[in-house]
């Protein structure tokens, strides 16, 4: 058996060693230099791109389902809203705030935020609905100043400032990429009509020529939403960017 | 009867501890008959000692007071706040009071496998070697028992303590109390003798084991033998398991070692059972290294001034043994026993042959 023996530093040395601990101590006793924030009466500063609660945008919303199919932790559920159109859900007892939701949002309809205290008062309730993601939640703030870290190149220090931190984050409108769905083999279209029933705009439609029911995309009014390619059995639908 | 009374009160008159500053009010408080004897009782210079300072009432309030101190002390120095958020205000100073109305109202769990007498009269008994090792201290010239033996009393009742705390950690009859008995009971062995030598070579030095005979010499101890005040203190921070030794408490392996099933008021007897035994030594190293109460007089205090001086350099002492908390991590049962056994015995017979040395030369 190897045995391992701590090394001897000798009687010099040790001496030393153990006066600039005493002296690191007695330096810091005097003149502390705390880096603790005091939650909740401040806050600390967190950056814009930290993943919070979701604000969701109805009107941005083009209920495509996409932030519902990426979600890794299955939190998000599309349920049916009054106008007959689906919106997402975020089930907060899922939710590991991964973000790819609001990453994978064509329309840009999911908002950051940079609250991360919610409380609830059971499981049930940390289903959210839609309708309770549209405002920021209703947050108590007893902070009056909020902290920043600063790392230097050896220590870390604390910097306190007056006034409220804005927790909602307000991105740089993005460019979107207009897209639409084509029909890239129509004699392999089986009629089935699912795409049509799974359309939320309408424009999708089918008409009655004789013994056949024939499909046609209404380019104006798609608005690129992708249902219809996921739901086609036959894969004959395709997401394009739409030409100007 | 009268008569017994007069003589009683004459004897306490005799000798009243004199504070210069309080003699008008104290003057027309002798006056009004019961509350005057009752006084004269309480300033009666052993009562005194054994009442308020530096008996009873200065443990009561180190006991509240100093745990925060030590607490505070050591956030600063890891870059953390303490106990703030009892009365933030004062930087949660009654955070000892808190904490003790809270265990006061707490339900005391005796578990099955315990010695149940054992187990609830131990944290109780532990208050003998913890108060009267009092008695023999002085504050300046305020003593409660005169004794030509004082030293070697107060060591053999603060050396009473491990057995109190393996006691209870025999009838807590649990895993982790176990091993941390075991743990106290080698660690106990360890540095009792370097410090029991480490007093033998003062006593050696002074020719003399009268506490007050001590504090009244010209040269503090710790000028005539650094070495023995060096291994008094590492044996001090041994004997009331602080950071370096804290071997037999371990919190990260032990939760609290002996300790670890107590609850309610029975853990804060114990909780602050290393405080009183902090305070005792503190005390004694004051005495014997510091030159207790002696210090420039102060004269509107009158005897009190001895007071003032001796509790000022205990709680400085009690501060430095509080910081090593803060500074040094925790070391294994091993290095703690071979630390014990070889560093401090050959400190203390140095430190003894120092004191012959200079006893011989000088």
């Amino acid at each position: 058996m190897k045995k391992i023996v701590a090394p001897d530093y000798g009687l010099g040395e040790t001496v030393k060693s153990h006066a600039a601990a005493i002296k690191v101590a007695i330096k810091e006793a005097i003149l502390p230099q705390t880096v603790t924030s005091h939650y909740p009466r401040e806050r600390r500063r967190m950056p814009d791109c930290f993943r919070g609660y979701l604000r969701f945008d109805p009107e941005m919303c083009i209920s495509c389902f996409q932030c519902s199919f990426i979600c890794p932790a299955n939190a998000i559920g599309m349920r049916e809203a009054p106008d007959n159109r689906y919106y997402p859900t975020i089930d907060y007892g899922k939710c590991i705030f991964c973000y790819f939701c609001l990453d994978s949002c064509p329309g840009g309809a999911l908002k950051p935020t940079k609250v991360h205290d919610v409380a609830y008062n059971d499981v049930d309730e940390m289903l959210t609905p839609t309708c309770d993601m549209i405002d920021m939640p209703d947050l108590i703030r007893e902070d009056e100043r909020y902290v920043e870290y600063k790392i230097d190149e050896h220590d870390l220090s604390l910097e306190r400032v007056k006034g409220l931190d804005d927790l909602a984050v307000e991105l740089p409108e993005l460019e979107k990429i207009s897209m639409v769905s084509v029909c890239v083999a129509p004699e392999n279209c089986l009629s089935c009509r699912v795409c049509e029933e799974v359309c939320e705009s309408g424009a999708i439609t089918s008409t009655l020529d004789g013994d056949e029911i024939r499909m046609a995309i209404d380019t104006t009014t798609c608005n690129g939403c992708g249902l219809c390619v996921k739901e086609c059995s036959m894969q004959v639908l395709r997401l394009v960017r739409r030409e100007i | 009867m009268m008569g017994t009374i007069e003589a009683l009160i004459n004897l306490m008159m005799a000798d009243q501890v004199a504070i210069p500053l309080l003699d008008p009010i104290l003057n027309i408080l002798y006056g009004i008959p019961l509350l005057g004897y009752l006084l004269a009782f309480i300033l009666w210079k052993p009562i005194f000692a054994g009442l308020v300072c530096p008996g009873f009432a200065t443990l009561g309030v180190i006991l509240m007071l100093f745990p925060w101190i030590e607490r505070k002390l050591v956030a600063r120095m890891q870059w953390r706040v303490g106990p703030r958020e009892i009365l933030p205000q004062f930087g949660g100073i009654i955070q000892l009071l808190a904490d003790s109305l809270r265990f006061l109202f707490q339900e005391v769990i005796v578990h099955r496998d315990a010695k149940q007498p054992y187990f609830v009269q131990f944290p109780v008994l532990s208050f003998i070697p913890a108060l009267l090792p009092l008695l023999f201290i002085p504050a300046g010239v305020i003593v409660a028992v005169k004794s030509a033996y004082g030293v070697q009393i107060i060591l053999a009742l603060v050396c009473l303590f491990p057995f109190f705390i393996l006691g209870l950690g025999w009838a807590s009859n649990s895993r982790f109390a176990y091993i941390g008995t075991v743990r106290e009971a080698f660690m106990y062995f360890a540095y009792e003798i370097p410090f029991i030598i480490a007093v033998l070579a003062m006593i050696v030095l002074y020719g003399t084991s009268d506490p007050v005979a001590i504090a009244g010499m010209s040269v503090p101890g710790i000028i005539l033998n650094p070495l023995a005040a060096l291994t008094f203190f590492i044996a001090a921070a041994m004997a009331t398991s602080r950071l370096p030794f804290e071997i037999a408490e371990a919190d990260q392996e032990l939760a609290a070692g002996p300790h670890v099933e107590y609850s309610g008021i029975l853990f804060g007897l114990i909780y602050v059972m290393c405080y009183e035994k902090m305070y005792i030594l503190s005390g004694l190293m004051t005495i014997l290294f510091l030159g207790g109460g002696s210090g420039p007089e102060i004269a509107i205090l009158g005897d009190l001034s001895g007071v003032v001086y001796f509790m000022i350099k205990t709680v400085i002492v009690m501060t430095l043994l509080a910081a090593l908390r803060g500074v040094y991590p925790r070391y294994r049962l091993d290095q703690g026993l071979k630390i014990g056994w070889s560093s401090m015995l050959i400190m203390g017979t140095l430190a003894l042959v120092i004191s012959l040395a200079e006893v011989l030369i000088l």
